[in-house]
């Protein structure tokens, strides 16, 4: 069993012939932050994506929490505890529910493991909700009738229902208002401090590299540079 | 060269070779493909047995919401196409053998229709429309990262994805396949009143006759073959699109084209082992 909460050991991963990933290793300890920075286009959502076990390193290993995910079957990792949050760049909002059952859908899946019933799921849901400042108007809209930055306060919102002990950030700060800037900045500032959360972060943004304080690494050519070695 | 990121299907375009390279890429390709459409249906019949009785729940609820669409919203168009069907084959039997006793108008209609008509007929009106809705549903959930978002939930997606729909199509294929027999033989019989001094008592006696316990079986074997491979296939090829939305309408068409392709493929296989093993259905004919 690993100490780090995320450990890569020599993962690689390409698009077809693309490579993205070359025999890249990683750990990031237990309740620490990690923010990954690069040029548009280098593959720091697809770093995040293998991180999180959601696609399949084609060589290498990936442990979370000591656990290594099954890309097709990712039930196996919640049901060993991993609880991941996964705020994507676009949201990845389910487009045929609205903001409220994007939300209880997981909580509803694994309502047995997290002993739910339907009353605490509604509660916890629309505490998240009302956590990431979704208007309760807002609520039993679909994702396509809410506006960019809605929809990303949603997808914040299903992360932090979860209560997760991995969060991942995928552009956070990306094309919202200065209100939802502040909101974003927040909750990454709180999950940074807490020792109970592993935390990735994908960005360019200054601002938010300044706030977080985290010396980042640069993924450039499929390798992870570090540039204060 | 220079590589750019993120996916370029150019790269996937293969250099110019020769024949034998040509053949070798294709029959990995051919594999690969074949490969895959196995693991959707492993997957998602191994997702059976994941432990999880709040997801089970989950999975049957969206299962019922696909029966409702796949089967009750199918009702007015099959009931349409069963009734003409019907009338056509009583229509074409008179032109073609004036004074067919009743008895063996029914043998005809037992024939035809049950045992073939309806479970084709049946899985060509599913595969075109909800095998279509399907695959397009799947694939556009694929371009907007809602599977990546479902794995990142921890939620399996053969179990909350494929298997609810391909539930939904064979529980869909079969009923309708009944409720489609049944039309189309009263639809049938109505028309004979009017074109023949036929009685319902003796096209009755005519299916009493036709039909055997071997009927049951054929039908179980066709509703649930035919259901799973359009729900199957609609998904298999859903799954298919990577990132973009343009990919969403050639896989649909895809599957549907499969979908067609495999439900007439499958019927004639079982057609021909039926015929083979229970013999002719009209005294006097041979089955090959």
């Amino acid at each position: 069993m690993s100490d780090a909460g995320i450990s890569l050991r020599e993962a690689s991963f390409s698009y077809g012939d693309l490579p993205v990933l070359l025999e890249t290793s990683l750990d990031v300890p237990r309740g620490s932050a990690f923010v990954v920075t690069g040029d548009n286009g280098v593959g720091k959502s697809t770093l995040l994506y293998v991180c999180a076990g959601l696609l399949p390193a084609a060589s290498g290993h990936v442990l979370l929490d000591g656990h290594e995910p099954e890309p097709r079957r990712p039930s196996a990792l919640f049901q060993s505890g991993v609880r991941c949050g996964f705020v994507f760049q676009n949201g990845g909002l389910l487009s045929n529910q609205s903001a409220l059952s994007n939300v209880t859908l997981a909580l509803s899946y694994h309502a047995d493991i997290l002993g739910l019933d339907a009353d605490a799921i509604d509660r916890r849901a629309r505490d998240a909700l009302g956590e990431a400042r979704v208007a309760q108007t807002d609520m039993h809209s679909l994702p396509a009738h809410l506006s960019f930055g809605v929809r990303k306060r949603i997808a914040l919102a299903r992360a932090l229902a979860l209560e997760p002990n991995f969060v991942f950030f995928d552009d956070p700060d990306t094309g919202l208002d200065a209100t939802t800037l502040s909101l974003f900045h927040d909750i990454l500032l709180r999950y940074r401090d807490d020792p109970a959360v592993t935390m990735v972060v994908a960005t360019n943004h200054a601002l938010l590299l300044r706030r977080l304080g985290v010396q980042p690494l640069e993924l450039r050519g499929g390798e992870l540079l570090d540039h204060n070695d | 060269m220079r590589r750019t990121l993120p996916y370029d299907p150019r790269s996937q375009l293969a250099p110019r070779s020769g024949w034998v390279a040509l053949l070798g890429r294709r029959t990995i390709y051919a594999w690969r493909g074949y490969r895959a459409l196995w693991t959707t249906l492993s997957d998602a019949l191994g997702s059976v047995k994941t432990p999880g009785e709040s997801a089970r729940t989950t999975a049957r609820r969206i299962a019922l919401a696909q029966i409702q669409f796949t089967g009750v919203q199918a009702v007015t168009l099959v009931s349409l196409i069963a009734i003409f069907i019907g009338a056509t084959i009583i229509i074409q039997t008179n032109v073609l053998a004036p004074g067919t006793p009743a008895d063996m108008l029914g043998k005809i209609l037992v024939a035809v229709v049950p045992r073939e008509l309806a479970p084709l007929i049946t899985a060509i009106v599913v595969a075109g429309r909800s095998g279509t809705a399907i695959a397009t549903e799947i694939g556009n959930m694929r371009a907007n990262s809602e599977v990546l978002a479902l794995a990142s939930l921890g939620i399996d997606p053969p179990r909350f994805i494929v298997l609810p729909r391909i539930i939904a199509t064979v529980v869909s294929v079969l009923v309708l396949t009944v409720y489609f027999s049944v039309v189309a033989i009263l639809g049938g019989y109505v028309v004979s009143l009017f074109i023949t001094s036929t009685s319902f008592g003796a096209l009755r006696a005519g299916f009493a006759q036709a039909l055997g316990p071997a009927d049951l079986l054929l039908f179980l074997l066709k509703g649930v073959g035919l259901g799973a491979i359009v729900g199957w296939l609609s998904c298999h090829y859903g799954l298919q699109v990577k990132s973009s939305p343009t990919e969403v309408p050639q896989q649909a068409s895809r599957a549907v084209m499969l979908s067609l392709f495999g439900c007439v493929a499958y019927n004639t296989l079982v057609t021909a082992c039926f015929y083979w093993i229970v013999g002719a259905p009209i005294q006097g004919t041979g089955p090959f």
